[in-house]
């Protein structure tokens, strides 16, 4: 063990620096802005929760999660997502007052790093989630908020990719054999793995029909343009038609182009039961956020109302958002001891007139060259002004 | 057509996986000026090379400064990288073994391994139920063994020359190795017109 410097922090814990904090406060400002103006109300939860109600059910990997103890001998975690405790908070108190609920929320959420840097342990993050609503339209509204929160940014380029748990499921159930050969198609379309999907095809010495589906399956369903081009993997179901309906609402709603088709699309938050997303944007290497239904963690928590909605990380908002100049003007009045109350009298005046105004003393600057270098005006008051 | 950062390990990799997208029908030239570049521009295809550490691409990869890859499947199995894998290229193909000294059994108490890849040996002798303990090297892993450093090594095996010329018999075959194309998760989507015809197209050259 290396000793611990003193300008060191914990991995994968970031300062704020001043250029950055305004980024993100102008960030939420106009998130919050937006989603009130769609009837969202804005929650908070604690940092910490119980590792058994919260920790268990939010379906990060235990590794990541930052566990402590509490005097009791509790083990506690920092809250390592959004969903998870508002869940709890919707279904112990706020579903009995309003439903369906429509809450939102901007919160730092907490996950380990195990690799090297260049990756946050501590990140905000901000959402919305729909409780109590099992309609397509629920889904939608989540889609819709989501594509046009990300326009509100002033994002062009991004893609929203959409995905539905129950008809994965269904396929990779109908064209294998049994349960484990399932659920290892499953965890490696969850890492993304297309060629360990078609070697595993290969390796469980399924009737050719069946290979064949699957894997003709894989080449063509990462990317479809419409649901039709599902159809012949599924017989009909439920699921298939809402998923056509909820294309046709976005359809509506003249978003079609920012949005397209994955079903090969998996999650490892296996609360996910229905349809799931993810959003990209051009300027970041990562996902800038992702969403689904989620009515297992719901009934988890002993509720059947449903819930949908979405995440959108603040730190890669941050990335992709370009710095915008402040308009307020800087302006430093740098005085001389004997002028303080001219000086104050003028910083006073100036700020109603909307600038920001920094009042320093003169005897207080070592060097004063470098210090008036970062303001758009410097102002003196002086004993020669008299 | 938008442009595409592909990373590529330099050297043999590189000049079979180059070779494959000119049969597959890209303009590149036929002869390329390596030397010491580590950047090559082909503005007829919008297509820019970063030459990389075989081991540096799934980096590359996923943090998005490219916006595909060629990597070994050995680097991906032991970075866990989150990338896209695409594409079995078969190219540079061989396998990852455990290895040591001819009839001899593993210690049973801490049986340790030598290994440049420490987790891919970690995660087999977990999946085998055996508890072993690894010991990293980065090179001239098959010393270890005959100089009582380890029981088993788990390495790279292509012809199997090198364990002959230094004494050493295979043991376990844990995972076939090949060159993969892989995709960062964003490109993935932004680009995907782009990197699916790069697919279909090698795709036709493999088989």
């Amino acid at each position: 063990m290396t000793t611990i410097k003193k300008f060191e922090k914990p991995i994968g814990m970031r300062d704020t620096f001043p250029v950055t904090f305004e980024k993100t406060e102008a960030i939420r400002n106009s998130g919050r802005t937006f989603l009130r103006g769609r009837g969202f109300e804005f929650v908070n939860t604690p940092s910490l929760e119980y590792y058994d109600t919260v920790g268990k059910a939010s379906a990060i990997y235990d590794a990541s999660l930052f566990k402590l103890v509490d005097s009791q001998g509790n083990t506690l975690v920092l809250r390592p997502d959004m969903t998870t405790p508002i869940t709890r908070l919707a279904t112990s108190k706020l579903l009995k007052e309003k439903i369906p609920l429509r809450l939102a929320y901007f919160a730092n959420v907490f996950r380990a790093q195990q690799l090297e840097g260049g990756r946050p342990a501590e990140f905000e993050q901000m959402g919305i989630e729909v409780i109590g609503d099992k309609t397509v339209y629920a889904d939608a509204e989540v889609i819709i908020t989501a594509i046009q929160l990300v326009q509100d940014y002033g994002i062009q380029s991004f893609k929203v990719t959409i995905g539905h748990a129950g008809i994965l499921n269904c396929i990779l159930n109908d064209y294998t054999e049994n349960e484990t050969q399932a659920n290892k198609l499953r965890s490696l379309l969850i890492e993304r793995n297309y060629v360990g999907f078609e070697e595993a095809v290969h390796s469980f010495d399924l009737p050719k029909t069946k290979s064949d589906a699957l894997l003709q399956f894989i080449n063509e369903a990462a990317n479809i343009e419409s649901i039709e081009q599902i159809e012949k993997y599924v017989s009909k179901n439920e699921s298939l038609l809402y998923m056509r309906q909820l294309a046709e609402i976005i359809n509506l709603a003249n978003l079609s182009k920012y949005v397209s088709f994955d079903f090969t699309l998996s999650s490892h938050m296996n609360y996910y039961t229905g349809m799931l997303f993810e959003i990209f944007a051009e300027g970041s290497g990562f996902p800038l956020g992702n969403g689904g239904r989620y009515d297992g963690l719901l009934h988890h928590f002993g509720s059947d109302v449903g819930a949908t909605g979405f995440g959108i990380r603040v730190d890669r908002l941050l990335e992709i958002i370009p710095n915008q100049k402040t308009e307020e003007k800087t302006v430093a009045i740098i005085f001389e001891d004997e002028e303080f109350i001219k000086a104050l009298d003028l910083s006073i005046t100036l700020r109603t007139e909307g600038n920001h105004v920094t009042l320093q003393s003169r005897n207080g600057l070592v060097n004063e060259e470098a210090f008036i270098k970062v303001f758009d005006e410097v102002l003196y008051v002086t004993q020669e002004d008299k | 057509m938008t442009e595409l950062t592909i990373a590529m390990p330099k050297g043999r990799i590189f000049e079979e996986a180059y070779q494959m997208l000119i049969d597959a029908g890209f303009n590149l030239p036929e002869e390329v000026e390596m030397s010491r570049k580590l950047m090559i521009e082909i503005p007829e295809e919008k297509i820019r090379f970063i030459l990389a550490k075989p081991m540096d691409v799934p980096v590359y990869v996923e943090h998005g400064v490219a916006d595909i890859g060629i990597a070994g499947k050995d680097t991906l199995l032991e970075l866990k990288r989150n990338v896209h894998e695409l594409l079995d290229l078969k190219i540079s193909q061989c396998y990852i073994a455990s290895a040591g000294l001819p009839n001899t059994k593993m210690n049973e108490i801490a049986p340790r391994i030598a290994t440049k890849y420490p987790n891919v040996a970690m995660d087999y002798y977990k999946e085998i139920g055996e508890q072993v303990e690894i010991i990293e090297l980065n090179g001239s892993i098959e010393l270890a063994p005959m100089i009582g450093l380890a029981d088993r090594i788990v390495d790279i095996v292509s012809t199997g020359r090198t364990l002959k010329e230094n004494g050493l018999v295979e043991y376990e075959r844990i995972t076939d190795v090949s060159s993969r194309l892989i995709a960062n998760p964003v490109s993935y989507r932004m680009k995907s017109a782009r990197i699916q015809d790069i697919v279909t197209r090698l795709k036709k050259i493999v088989n």
